[in-house]
């Protein structure tokens, strides 16, 4: 997974925005990297220019060693599907779907027909086995977005993104969220770029990307701690004051 | 799968469109099945008589019916004479028809065909209930079910061509009408055109030795296609139906795609999130687009599965009125129809994929990035494919109308409907463009309160949803201007027409009868028409022309007769009598103002035709009493028979628009409960703001009635825009200029209607939401 002196303006000639100016990032397989930076900073952006879910201005996007950015709507959903999971802040889940069937809902629609055995090995890792055919509305916040995971993971996808995956839970819900995700990147092997901005999950993470006025602007590696992660943050957002 | 989980789950998400189509099935599977259970059919006369012979046609006329000649006596006994040597024809028995009726009862238009011969009785295998046969002229048998109480040895008070008549009842059968002896009978038809034959035997095979016997002189029919010896009476009353029918199959198609088309756009807007995350989980645009055709082909085919029994039960219903409004003919009965039941839900599937195409199309254009984002103010509403199939169907509407003049008169107002159709297409896809200045407009004075800045903003932002709401009410005001002012206009210059060339004069006319009898007219001193049709031979050709004779009038042609007939002056027309007989006749003058096509000396015509009856006498001297006759003005007269067209077309009119507005009027209704009860969340955060109950309310009902009137407003004008190229139309015809009326009354009534409807339709989502109610 990388990016190559991307950019990406939104907007026309002069009162046009750079959201992201000229970016160079790389995330090695098996890693967790969370992304943070004050509002404006560009790391929604980042995290949309880095899935696909956005064009880029200039630049180059690398999933998997594919440069996305030349890709058709139709070749870039298919490498979506297969290689990209999402978990985002609101979970997303299709509200006529119960749990088990939003799992299974990317390899539905590459055609696949899911093992009963993978849905429930996938569902009891996130330790919902027993609520598989319950609806989104039926379960908790926190649930759902365990669900979510369970079904980012269900590809095996090259990277997963996660945008402010706790943003809309508690403490406790939020902390088993980064749990999975984490477990995810050591037992499998994962990849995860999380956008947030909070430093308790940050500190998930192995490595820290810091963005203001859409330039990474610090790069902090190895676990880092909370406490470190939140002095960076409030340095960060005093120089934008 | 996915399709049938998302539509069990959100059903109600879909209720405009199951309820459009619901509705649309119901139309079209009852029109339908009122359509096929009207075929032509076997009379039940000839149910005992499998193999029949019908006379030579001799060519078709303007209502693509058979021009059927009459035999003469003498080929009706040549081709007994043929037939007879095949041993398995057990009978020969022509059957002359004339009109018999009962004094003092009304015709129910049949009484022309009730008079027969006794011995084709046995053609539906009729026997004599009670006395004998008649023997000689003046004596009947009657049906039984005709009269009760009159049994045999009694006598009956009757009108036919001749007069009034009385006749001995010698004997009552279990058929219908009146049986007279053969040669009585052969006396008073108009000629004969069917021969009945009674066999014994396999009746194919008969048919194929009577055609080798006969040749050219019939044409031999079996089984159901006996149907074609329907009298044409019978079958005319059965076209005036249809056309009801087809117009209602066609409306209700249209008002569905429609409706359709529009709740399908507003259910998909209304979903981007959702299918924003379903393409972020990988779905392609065509398996999203596949999703929208397969929950709308599931809802249609539920809807289907609702409307089309309710149709098919619907249908007996309605053929009740039907046959007592003249619309279809006496006995007729709504039948089991199946081809019409799944075709009516075939075609809801079909029509429901073709309204949700575009909104499909445009569903999967949705960005993976509208998962997340809210709901997003939708800042551009129109489109280019918006543009493009708006001024299209403009052009084609527009030049449809332009069209209208040079059109043959009978395909005009098919033309204007569709030219319409066009239009109001036109005016739902190009909505948007002035919803945003109609909006500023309207809410110009309300601009400082905060009711003012919701309404216009919320409109403003939610242009296509106005739009969506509008398009029923569009139809609605549309269709009934244009098909209310049409008429309105078309009576308005037939009126001035009729009142033109009324003589200020008493006439008699018929009482409850088909026509005037020859006594009755032989009693007054005037000038009289006895209708006719003869059989016009030019070249290798054959026309059918109206034909009357009038009482010492020379052999006359109209010139346009002259003209179709290539006759001048001194030239001889070649033609059959309705006996069958032929005659050539040297014309001997060609008059505009001729009372017919062909006009003939009347003695002639009624030597030709016994059966012919008068339609009106125009009195000269007092009047004088005659039985089956009214004395009243001319004018008096001719309202009459405006008036009855004119119930008529009426009738038609209130079917017609009753059914678009019924139908837009529910889904005016269903769409806009769909579209407020979507924006729950918005009015919740409205009501934290601090906005009160009634505020919400107000903003609600303002956003209606703004969607109300945007539609009649569109609406009203491509009706009005219609009915100027129909009245370019019958300008053309008339050849003068004619008065444009719009029917001002009937278009606000019908936007009043809408306008309650929308606003009661926005409440009742907002009241029943607890939390936005507290």
């Amino acid at each position: 997974m990388e990016l190559r002196a991307v950019t990406k303006r939104y907007g026309h000639a002069e009162n046009a925005v750079t959201a992201l100016d000229a970016v160079d990032a790389r995330f090695a397989p098996g890693t967790f990297t969370a992304v943070m930076g004050p509002s404006g900073s560009g790391k929604s952006t980042l995290l949309q220019c880095s899935a696909g879910l956005d064009r880029v201005t200039g630049g180059e996007v690398r999933i998997d060693g594919v440069p996305i950015t030349d890709l058709s709507e139709r070749a870039l959903t298919r490498l979506r599907r297969s290689r990209v999971g999402f978990v985002f802040q609101t979970f997303n889940l299709i509200p006529a779907l119960t749990a088990a069937q939003n799992v299974v809902l990317p390899l539905r629609l590459a055609g696949r027909r899911p093992q009963p055995s993978e849905v429930t090995a996938r569902l009891t890792e996130v330790g919902l086995a027993e609520r598989a055919g319950h609806r989104p509305a039926e379960l908790s916040g926190g649930q759902q977005q365990r669900v979510a995971i369970a079904r980012a993971l269900i590809t095996r996808p090259a990277v997963i993104f996660a945008d402010e995956p706790t943003g809309a839970l508690d403490a406790r819900s939020g902390a088993e969220v980064l749990r999975l995700l984490r477990t995810a990147v050591d037992r499998h092997g994962q990849t995860i770029v999380m956008v947030t901005h909070d430093p308790v999950a940050a500190a998930h993470a192995d490595r820290v990307l810091f963005l203001a006025d859409g330039r990474v602007v610090d790069d902090l590696t190895g676990p880092v701690g909370s406490e470190k992660i939140a002095v960076h943050t409030a340095r960060l957002e005093e120089s934008a004051r | 799968m996915m399709a049938w989980a998302i539509v069990r789950h959100r059903f109600a998400s879909f209720a405009g469109t199951f309820v459009a189509i619901a509705l649309g099935v119901a139309v079209v599977a009852c029109s339908v099945t009122l359509y096929l259970s009207s075929r032509p059919q076997p009379p039940e006369r000839y149910d005992a008589s499998p193999v029949m012979v019908q006379a030579p046609s001799v060519g078709t006329n303007d209502f693509s019916e058979s021009e059927i000649r009459s035999w003469t006596t003498s080929e009706l006994t040549d081709l007994a004479t043929k037939l007879r040597p095949e041993p398995r024809i057990t009978n020969v028995i022509p059957d002359p028809v004339f009109y018999v009726q009962e004094l003092g009862t009304e015709d129910m238009g049949t009484a022309q065909l009730d008079g027969h011969s006794w011995s084709s009785a046995a053609l539906g295998g009729y026997r004599l209930t009670a006395g004998r046969a008649p023997e000689k002229r003046g004596e009947v048998v009657i049906g039984t079910s005709l009269r009760k109480g009159t049994g045999a040895g009694g006598s009956i008070e009757v009108l036919t061509a001749v007069g009034p008549e009385t006749w001995t009842v010698t004997g009552t059968t279990d058929g219908g009408g009146y049986y007279v002896t053969d040669s009585d009978a052969l006396a008073r038809s108009s000629g004969v055109r069917v021969i009945g034959l009674t066999v014994t035997g396999d009746p194919e095979r008969i048919a194929d030795s009577a055609r080798a016997l006969i040749g050219t002189s019939g044409t031999v029919l079996t089984g159901p296609d006996r149907a074609a010896l329907e009298p044409a009476k019978v079958t005319r009353i059965r076209w005036i139906g249809a056309q009801l029918l087809i117009a209602m199959v066609v409306l209700g198609a249209f008002a569905t795609v429609f409706v359709v088309a529009s709740t399908c756009a507003l259910t998909a807007s209304q979903r981007r999130r959702e299918l924003g995350l379903l393409r972020a989980a990988g779905a392609t645009p065509a398996q999203v687009r596949r999703l929208m055709y397969a929950e709308t082909a599931l809802i249609a085919l539920l809807a289907g599965l609702v409307g089309a029994p309710l149709g098919a039960v619907l249908a007996p219903l309605v053929a009740g009125p039907m046959v007592s409004f003249g619309l279809e003919p006496p006995g007729y009965e709504a039948t089991w129809q199946p081809a019409a039941v799944g075709g009516a839900v075939l075609l809801g599937l079909v029509v429901a994929l073709a309204g949700v195409a575009v909104a499909a199309r445009r569903a999967s254009k949705v960005p993976p990035l509208a998962a997340l984002r809210e709901a997003a103010a939708e800042t551009r509403s129109m489109t280019p494919s918006r543009w493009v199939f708006g001024l299209l169907s403009l052009a084609a509407g527009a030049g449809l109308l332009a069209a209208m003049p040079t059109m043959a008169t009978e395909s005009k107002t098919t033309a204007g409907m569709g030219a319409a159709m066009l239009l109001l297409t036109t005016a739902a896809l190009l909505a948007p463009v002035v919803i945003g200045p109609l909006v500023r407009l309207a809410t110009g004075p309300w601009r400082g309160s905060a009711t003012g800045m919701l309404v216009r903003e919320g409109t403003l932002t939610g242009v296509r949803r106005v739009a969506s709401t509008a398009a029923p009410v569009l139809v609605t005001v549309g269709m009934t201007v244009l098909l209310t002012g049409m008429v309105a206009t078309i009576d308005e210059a037939a009126g001035i027409d009729e009142a033109a060339d009324i003589p200020a004069a008493t006439v008699l006319a018929p009482d409850g009868t088909p026509g005037l009898g020859e006594t009755a007219v032989s009693a007054q001193t005037g000038t009289s028409r006895l209708d006719t049709r003869v059989l016009v031979t030019h070249g290798s050709a054959v026309t059918g022309e109206d034909a009357t004779g009038v009482a010492g009038a020379p052999v006359t042609l109209s010139p346009e007769a002259a003209k179709e007939l290539g006759a001048s002056i001194g030239s001889a027309i070649n033609l059959r009598w309705a006996d069958g007989t032929v005659a050539s006749l040297p014309v001997e003058k060609i008059d505009v103002n001729a009372a017919a096509p062909v006009v003939l000396p009347r003695d002639l015509v009624r030597r030709h035709d016994p059966d012919a009856l008068t339609a009106l006498v125009v009195l000269k001297g007092d009047p004088q009493p005659a039985a089956g006759g009214r004395v009243l003005s001319a004018r008096d007269y001719a309202r009459e028979q405006v008036d009855e067209e004119g119930d008529l077309v009426d009738l038609f009119l209130w079917v017609l628009i009753g059914l678009t507005a019924g139908y837009t009027a529910i889904a005016v209704a269903s769409t806009l409960l769909m579209a407020t009860a979507a924006r729950g969340p918005e009015f919740r955060a409205l009501r934290l703001a601090g906005a009160g109950l009634g505020q919400v309310l107000r903003v609600t009902t303002a956003e209606a009635l703004l969607a109300a009137v945007v539609g009649a407003l569109l609406g009203g004008a491509v009706g009005v825009f219609s009915l100027t190229g129909v009245r370019a139309a019958v300008e053309d015809e008339m050849g003068r200029e004619v008065a444009l009326i719009i029917p001002w009354a009937a278009g606000i009534g019908v936007a009043i209607l809408c306008a309650v409807l929308a606003v009661a339709a926005t409440a009742v989502p907002v009241l029943r939401r607890t939390e936005l109610a507290r």
